[in-house]
Order: C-alpha cells, then sequence, then structure tokens
C-alpha cells in the first residue's frame, strides 16, 4: 500500500464522514514495514519481512468520539468504519468534550527523517554483522556457553492524518536495532544471562569494540552472584535501572491518570515532589534522538518542556481532552495507543550532573548498585507507587564496585524515592521508550529497603 | 480468505528454491468492546483487521514474512523475497491439499459480535452501581467487556488445509479503595469462549463485592515481612507460579536451543512427588483452549509432569526440528504479524489429596497468597518473580492479618522441589501470556498449593 493511494482514501473518507453526519472526524493511517534477522550458532536462524499499516477513523458527534480501525482500504471499508464509529458514538456518554483540531498555521506539516543510510540495511549486511558478532561475544570468554539471542533489525514507518477541519500532516521515522545475549556457565555449574542492545540509524556507526566490552561487563561481571543480608542500603540505580524504575511509574505524570483521580501528582503541579537534584525534561526535536516528532497525533506542535525542574512538579502531559478539562492548552503528547488518543512521552532527557558513576559509588561508599530490575509489570503498585522487584546488581564497597549480586528484592515507594535522590550521575545513555528514546544517567537515590538470603539460617526460617 | 488455487500459488512461489516446508496463514480478526470508568461510558472501539503470514523452513533456518495487505501480487512478491533468503539444500515437495477441515472449541449460545454495546453497558453499569455505595473508601471503579472472533486458516505443503475459529469474550471490573495517599486495587477478569450467556450468567454483584473486600483489605494492611518463609498459594490464578516458574521452561522455544534449565530432563524428577501438571488445549468453552493450533495441527492434552517426573515438553515444528521429536499441536501466535512458536494454552497443577483447611492448619507460620498478579521469568537460569495482590500472614496454623506489598523470587527449578502439599480445589483462572510469538489468552491454574520455603520481598524486616 502506497501512501499516495491511501492519502486518496482519507480524503475520500473524512469527506463521507461529514456527509454521513458526523460534526467533524479524523483519518490517520500508520505504516510499518520492518526486516529482521536472528542469528543463532553460527547462522541466519531466521529472517523477517513484513509490510502492515492501519488505517483509523474517529469521528465527533453530539461531543462524543467514536473510533474504529482496520486495515482494508476498500469502499466496502469507508462503510463499516463509519457505521461502527457512529454506533460507538452512540453508545458513550464522556462528560468530557472531546476535539479534532486544526491549527491554521501549522496544518500543512512535512516531516521526514528517513535516511540515506537506510538503504545500507540489506539481509547482507545484517548476516555479516550477525555472524560477526556472535563469533566475538563467544570469544570473550571461555564460560560463554551459548548467544541465545542475537536479532538485527530495522523499520521504517510513515505517519499521516488528515481531518475535516483542515489538517494533513506527514511524518516518518526509521531506525535500527540490535539486541544480543547469552548465557555464560560458571564451574560449579549455575548459570547467567545478559547481554546488550545498541539503536541506531546508521548500521555504520555501530561500535562493536564498544559493545562487546559492555556485553561482557554486563555477562561476565555477575558471575558468582550471591545473594546479601537483608537489610536497608544506600542504592544507586545504574542508568538502565533508572529508566526502567522511572518510566513503570511514568502514567502518573500524565494529565489523564491525575484527572481521574488515578496519580497521587493530581494538583501537585507548580509544587515540590523531588529532591533538587531531579530535573527531567521533554524533548521532541532533541538534536541526538534518533526520532523526532514535530507534531502528535492529534496535530498539535511538540514542545521542550521541563516535567520536573529542579525537584517541581513542572508539567504534566496533556492531549487535547485533559487540556480542555484542566483549562489549558495542549503539551503536543496526544498519541495513539490502540485505537484511542492518550498521552504519551516523547524524548525524556534526565539532566546529568556532575559526577560519573565511579563518582557516585564514592559518595555512597558502603552500599548497592542496582543494574537490572526485573517484574516491572507485576511487582509495582502504579497508583500507590509502592514497589517490590526482583533485581541484580553488585555491592558497594569502599567507594568501589564490589561483588555482583542476585536473588535479592529492592522494595520502597516512588514517590519517597524521588524525593530522596541525594546525586545525579553524567553517565548518559539512550533506550527506547514511550514514543521516542530516554536518556539517563545514574542516580543515587538514598537507602532503599534490600531483602535477600545470605545462606545464614536467619529469624524468617524458624517456623 | 483466500481459495485454495491462490494459496497453492503461494506455496508454490515459496517453495521455488530450496525450502523444504511452506506454510500460508491467513487470519481475520473482529473485535469490539466498551470500558466504563465510575458509570460512565470512556470507551467504545471497533476494529477489524487481517492478514496474511508466508513461513519457509528448511532444516531450522526460517523465514517468515507477512503483510497487512492481502493482495495475491503483493504476496507472490513476498513469497519469492523469502524464496530467495532461505537456505536450504534441495527444492522440497508440495503434497495435494486436503478438503478445507473447520473447527473450533467456542461453545456460543449468544454471539458477542451481534451484542448491542448499550446491552453490555447497562450490564457494567450495574458493577458501577454497587461499588460506588459499597463504602466510602472505594472511590474508583471500572469495568470492561471486550469481545472477538478469529479465523485462523493453516496451509502448508504437507496438504494441511485448516481453518479454526475462536470466539472469546472477556469482562474486567476493578475498584480502587483509596485511605489518605493509599491506593489499593481488587480486579476480577474472567476470560471464556462461551457466547454473552457466560456475562449474562455471571455472579456480577458477588464478585464486584469481592473486589471491593481485597482493595479495603489491602489498602488498610501493612506490609508484608521480608524472609524466607512457607508460602501457600491460592487456588486459580496462583498457578501464574507454575505457568512462569515451569511452564516456559518446558516449551521448545526455550528447550529447542538448550536454553532451558529443563533441557535433556524427560523422565527425570524436576518436581515434588506430589505434583503432577497438565497442558489441555481441548477444554469446551475455556479461555486458553483451541481446535487446531496456529500450523494447523490438532490441539491436545498434553502430561507435562506427573508424580513428579517430566513427562512431555511443549513442541512446535521448528522446536520438532531442533528436538528429533513430534510437534504435540501447541504452535500459537497473536496474529499474522508473528511466526508461530510454542506456547501454553490452558495449563495446571492437578488436583492433589489435602484439603486445603488442612494445608493452613499444618502451617505454624508463612504466607497466604490469596491473589497474585503477574511475574516472570528468566528461563535460562531460572530466575523468577511473582507479585501477590493479596495476602494474609499464617500463624499457627491460622490465618491472621493482611498483608500488602509482597513478591516472591526464587528458581523455578528449585520452587517446583519445595511444593509439599496440594489441594483438592483446582480452579483455572483466564489471563494473557507474552512471548515471542506476541500475546496469546491462556489460563493457568492450580489446587491450592504450600512451598516449603520462598523468598518473600517485603518492606519491613
Amino acid at each position: 500500500m502506497d501512501i499516495k493511494t491511501a492519502e486518496k482514501f482519507m480524503e475520500k473518507l473524512v469527506k463521507a464522514g461529514i456527509d454521513y453526519g458526523f460534526e467533524e472526524c479524523e483519518a490517520s493511517f500508520a505504516q510499518d514495514s520492518s526486516m529482521s534477522i536472528d542469528i543463532l550458532k553460527g547462522e541466519v536462524s531466521s529472517y523477517e519481512n513484513s509490510a502492515t499499516s492501519t488505517l483509523s477513523f474517529r469521528g465527533l458527534k453530539n461531543g462524543q468520539m467514536g473510533y474504529c480501525s482496520t486495515n482494508i482500504l476498500s469502499d466496502d471499508s469507508i462503510d463499516f468504519l463509519l457505521k461502527s464509529a457512529m454506533e460507538n458514538c452512540e453508545v458513550l456518554n464522556d462528560e468530557d468534550p472531546q476535539f479534532i483540531y486544526c491549527d491554521e498555521d501549522n496544518k500543512n506539516l512535512y516531516f521526514s527523517q528517513t535516511t540515506e543510510a537506510f538503504a545500507k540495511n540489506t539481509y547482507k549486511r545484517f548476516e555479516e554483522l550477525g555472524l560477526g558478532l556472535e563469533k566475538a561475544i563467544l570469544a570473550l570468554d571461555e564460560r560463554i556457553d551459548a548467544v541465545d539471542i542475537l536479532s538485527i533489525s530495522c523499520g521504517t514507518g510513515p505517519y499521516l492524518i488528515i481531518n475535516s477541519k483542515g489538517l494533513h500532516s506527514y511524518r516518518d521515522t526509521d531506525g535500527i536495532s540490535l539486541v544480543a545475549s547469552a548465557r555464560a556457565v560458571d564451574s560449579d555449574g549455575s548459570v547467567k544471562s545478559g547481554g546488550h542492545y545498541w539503536i541506531g540509524k546508521d548500521i555504520d556507526d555501530f561500535d562493536q569494540e564498544k559493545f562487546l566490552k559492555k556485553f561482557k561487563d554486563n555477562l561476565i561481571g555477575k558471575m558468582g552472584a550471591k545473594s546479601v543480608k537483608a537489610g536497608s542500603y544506600k542504592t544507586i540505580l545504574r542508568n538502565e535501572a533508572f529508566q526502567q524504575f522511572f518510566m513503570v511509574f511514568f502514567g502518573n505524570f500524565l494529565a489523564t491518570t491525575m484527572q481521574r483521580g488515578l496519580s497521587l501528582l493530581a494538583d501537585k503541579e507548580g509544587t515540590a515532589i523531588a529532591s533538587e537534584a531531579l530535573t527531567v525534561k521533554e524533548c521532541p526535536m532533541l538534536e541526538k534522538a534518533l526520532t523526532k516528532i514535530p507534531f502528535d497525533d492529534e496535530g498539535v506542535l511538540t514542545t521542550e518542556k521541563a516535567i520536573i525542574d529542579h525537584g517541581t512538579f513542572a508539567t504534566a502531559l496533556y492531549d487535547l481532552k485533559s487540556a480542555y478539562k484542566a483549562g489549558r492548552e495542549s503539551t503536543g503528547n496526544g498519541f495513539r495507543s490502540g485505537s484511542a488518543v492518550s498521552e504519551m512521552p516523547t524524548n525524556l532527557v534526565v539532566e546529568a550532573g556532575e559526577k560519573d558513576l565511579d563518582g557516585l559509588m564514592e559518595e555512597v561508599g558502603e552500599g548497592i548498585m542496582l543494574t537490572d530490575l526485573s517484574g516491572l509489570h507485576a511487582g509495582v503498585n502504579a497508583i500507590s507507587g509502592d514497589f517490590s522487584l526482583l533485581c541484580e546488581g553488585y555491592l558497594i564497597e569502599s567507594g568501589k564496585k564490589g561483588r555482583p549480586v542476585e536473588q535479592i528484592t529492592v522494595a520502597g515507594n516512588f514517590y519517597d524515592v524521588i524525593k530522596s535522590i541525594k546525586s545525579v550521575g553524567n553517565d548518559i545513555i539512550n533506550l527506547p521508550s514511550g514514543e521516542g528514546e530516554f536518556f539517563t544517567p545514574s542516580v543515587f537515590v538514598g537507602e532503599l529497603a534490600i531483602s535477600g538470603d545470605d545462606g545464614d539460617s536467619g529469624e524468617g526460617e524458624e517456623y | 480468505m483466500f481459495n485454495d488455487a491462490d494459496c497453492l500459488r503461494i506455496l508454490e512461489e515459496a517453495m521455488s528454491t530450496t525450502a523444504d516446508f511452506a506454510e500460508v496463514f491467513q487470519e481475520v480478526t473482529e473485535s469490539k468492546s466498551v470500558s466504563l470508568l465510575n458509570g460512565q461510558v470512556i470507551r467504545a472501539a471497533t476494529g477489524f483487521d487481517s492478514g496474511t503470514g508466508i513461513r519457509l523452513l528448511a532444516g531450522t533456518n526460517s523465514v517468515y514474512v507477512y503483510s497487512s495487505d492481502n493482495d495475491l501480487e503483493v504476496l507472490l512478491k513476498l513469497a519469492k523475497e523469502a524464496a530467495a533468503a532461505i537456505k536450504g539444500n534441495d527444492k522440497g515437495q508440495i503434497a495435494a491439499l486436503e478438503q478445507l477441515c473447520k473447527t473450533t472449541k467456542s461453545q456460543v449460545l449468544i454471539d458477542p459480535m451481534t451484542t448491542q454495546k448499550s446491552e453490555m453497558v447497562d450490564f457494567l453499569r450495574k458493577s458501577s452501581d454497587y461499588a460506588l455505595n459499597y463504602d466510602p473508601l472505594i472511590t474508583q471503579v471500572a469495568g470492561s467487556i471486550a469481545a472477538s472472533t478469529r479465523t485462523a486458516r493453516v496451509i502448508n505443503t504437507r496438504g494441511v488445509n485448516k481453518e479454526d475459529t475462536t470466539k472469546r469474550i472477556r469482562l474486567s471490573v476493578e475498584t480502587i479503595a483509596t485511605k489518605g495517599n493509599e491506593k489499593q486495587s481488587g480486579r476480577v477478569a474472567p476470560g471464556t469462549m462461551r457466547g454473552y450467556e457466560f456475562i449474562n450468567e455471571y455472579p456480577l454483584i458477588d464478585k464486584t463485592r469481592e473486589c471491593c473486600d481485597t482493595a479495603i483489605r489491602m489498602v488498610n494492611a501493612g506490609y508484608a515481612p521480608s524472609a524466607k518463609m512457607p508460602v501457600i498459594l491460592g487456588n486459580g490464578f496462583g498457578g501464574v507460579i507454575f505457568h512462569e516458574a515451569c511452564g516456559h521452561a518446558l516449551e521448545a522455544t526455550a528447550v529447542g536451543i538448550k536454553m532451558s534449565y529443563f533441557t535433556d530432563m524427560l523422565g527425570q524428577q524436576i518436581a515434588s512427588p506430589v505434583v503432577s501438571a497438565r497442558d489441555n488445549a481441548q477444554i469446551d468453552g475455556e479461555w486458553g483452549s483451541y481446535a487446531t493450533d496456529d500450523e494447523g495441527n490438532t490441539s491436545s492434552d498434553l502430561l507435562l509432569i506427573e508424580n513428579g517426573i517430566l513427562k512431555n515438553y511443549l513442541i512446535d515444528e521448528l522446536g520438532s526440528r531442533r528436538m528429533n521429536a513430534n510437534p504435540t499441536g501447541c504452535a500459537r501466535r497473536q496474529n499474522y504479524s508473528y511466526a508461530p512458536t510454542s506456547r501454553m494454552s490452558n495449563t495446571y497443577i492437578c488436583n492433589g489429596e489435602s484439603d486445603p483447611k488442612d494445608i493452613i492448619a499444618n502451617t505454624e507460620y508463612g504466607l497466604y497468597a490469596t491473589q497474585m498478579g503477574g511475574g516472570s521469568v528468566d528461563t535460562s537460569t531460572g530466575d523468577f518473580n511473582f507479585a501477590v495482590n493479596e495476602g494474609f500472614m499464617v500463624r499457627n496454623g491460622k490465618i491472621a492479618e493482611p498483608v500488602r506489598g509482597a513478591t516472591l523470587i526464587g528458581k523455578g527449578q528449585e520452587i517446583l522441589k519445595n511444593i509439599d502439599m496440594v489441594g483438592n480445589d483446582l480452579m483455572l483462572s483466564a489471563g494473557m501470556c507474552g512471548s515471542v510469538s506476541g500475546g496469546v489468552p491462556v489460563t493457568v491454574g492450580q489446587p491450592t498449593i504450600r512451598v516449603s520455603s520462598i523468598l518473600v520481598g517485603g518492606r519491613e524486616a
């Protein structure tokens, strides 16, 4: 399906929507073309190639917004989309009005960020890279038994939005990702798994040496890990772990969550909610970001802003509906998830502090550094902020990285943690997150409760 | 859906080079849902999705191409690309197509796709009205009904020509209790392959009350202690422990590449002798069932563990090639955008001999987890974690105070050996399982069981 065909269909659909009786209506088209290979035991074990697209329609009638989606662009589909969306309008009784939007000064936006480098992403190139990388991983350490996952993929996708108010905007992006994970077996038979990832826009930017160094640290560094004695530990959440931690509670910064009474941050805009050391910005057009997002899925221009500014909750993220309810402007964070629009972040940046990771560990003295949190979909109460999570990492002893630890849980409360942040590091990494990426350094978050079992028969076992 | 001749043309194109096997998977899914929040209908959606996936195998080398564009020319082009990418030695054969065979495990009297959304709204509103007037601590109630019909056709070069239809419906009610800054929830989310009559027969008010009671108990509860202790896991969704800690490690996805801690252990004692477990996709009307899997094989009722001895793995076509064993009819995928792989269906620990009351009475001190949240497992190391949504301390053989915020962690291979009591109150519970081939409906299940020692990660030392 080429974009021109979709564009013609959408124009016809929007016109038909008004004729059908919608007060305003909108069509959006998202396409995804991707290619990926998996490497296993010296071979390309799997190759995938795909092209999918989704056409979503939404129409406004008596203040209610009805949605419907399909992947078939035919005259029959027009009837199906309009009829279903109208039926959905009739059953809704949402008290909050919704909107179809068009900013007269920014109604014909065109933003293409696909690169010529994308043409380098061929099967052959990925195969060469993947096979070489698998060999190199196995050669890192004799305890590495197998590379369980080695997947390289690339994708590109245009997004087009057309509505009855005259909006007609286009954006697209492309990108490459590489994920690898291996297993290592120690002399005592204990097994550890670990890996690393890379995301980029040009395959030539992949730095294998740098990747392998980090890969080795993430896997071999864990060998011999043991649990620790339960207690309260000064804790660093290393960059990846801080991203995992912060994002699992990020829903609390969305206006809709707040308006539904499901966020403890409701009515807290403008007040101190975190340590002064913490500043988190949303930068949709960040120069170093792989995906820049000039406008959201409702056609609203995105803007750079602080969400947490030196500990103060500067602003929540709003889409058109939640902004109207709050009596303010949308922040350009209305993105489609499934068939409906809800708030999502674009590129998030945790502002770096002065110290590098060694500096943070020196500040901690005696404590623990967590590198990976597990079970984030289950072990947290997103509303109260309570969490209790399986994790792994390293002890910090005399200000230096000590032995690896595993089979422990970390527990606490999100709101307490962000208040007790002592220092933010400067070892910034970027991870895919939300509609864009999350840029974060490691963070010394103060003391947290660690549960573990150091092998001594503790009181808990006497029953 | 394509006709046989078109499918054959795609297979021929796919087999034009060195594949030894090719398969066309065509899917059409219709869906509808309504969601209420505090009595307001905030969401009503309708969707239609269809697409085709073409898979080629040459030994254990696989190529998968898919498109949401069902145009024959587009798919022939994709099949050609796939044929160019496959790495086999010889040109394979195409067997004559069997007569199309249509199957289903759905048992539907009233098709939810014909039920008016307004009827669904009226039903959910009863729950909202009840919950919001139940107790001042209950501040939120959300409800939803989602229904779908998925028709999946599989045609392959061995002549398989099958079409399986699954009609599913799922209800969800969640209540939230608020006390100061604390918010805790209670939730039920039954799912079925029966029709809308399931909703009509559902004891909505009783279940809404249970949700409210759980939320209120938990908002008033203290934190769970942190220590190793015996843990009693309640029946039903407690089975998520088996699903995560054992089920995933029995899938060919992990075993086939020797990445599972249960690799090469058929016939060995992997669990305590009181444990037997099955994966049964053939239960009529059950949420995780299907008649024909996504590779066109008939589903099965598979004995996984018998008295602690490992009896079977869950094996798909690719896994069967890696493991040199027959597929077990367990290949599943979320939709056409995923190649199929070995997955669970209705997976449960079988009934044992203990009365659940005796399990509690025989426990001096421990945690009784009545409602579990989700969890995850690393199948290479066995590290798992589960959240406890509702828990109670057990003291001197009696249920004592409620506790919240507990997470259970451990190694899967150890936990199975530490199950020392199995009750006789087996119950299944609906859920969604995420893995390499996407999210698929599954049930987890078990009777009440006791694990002699698990590390409970709470907030109190």
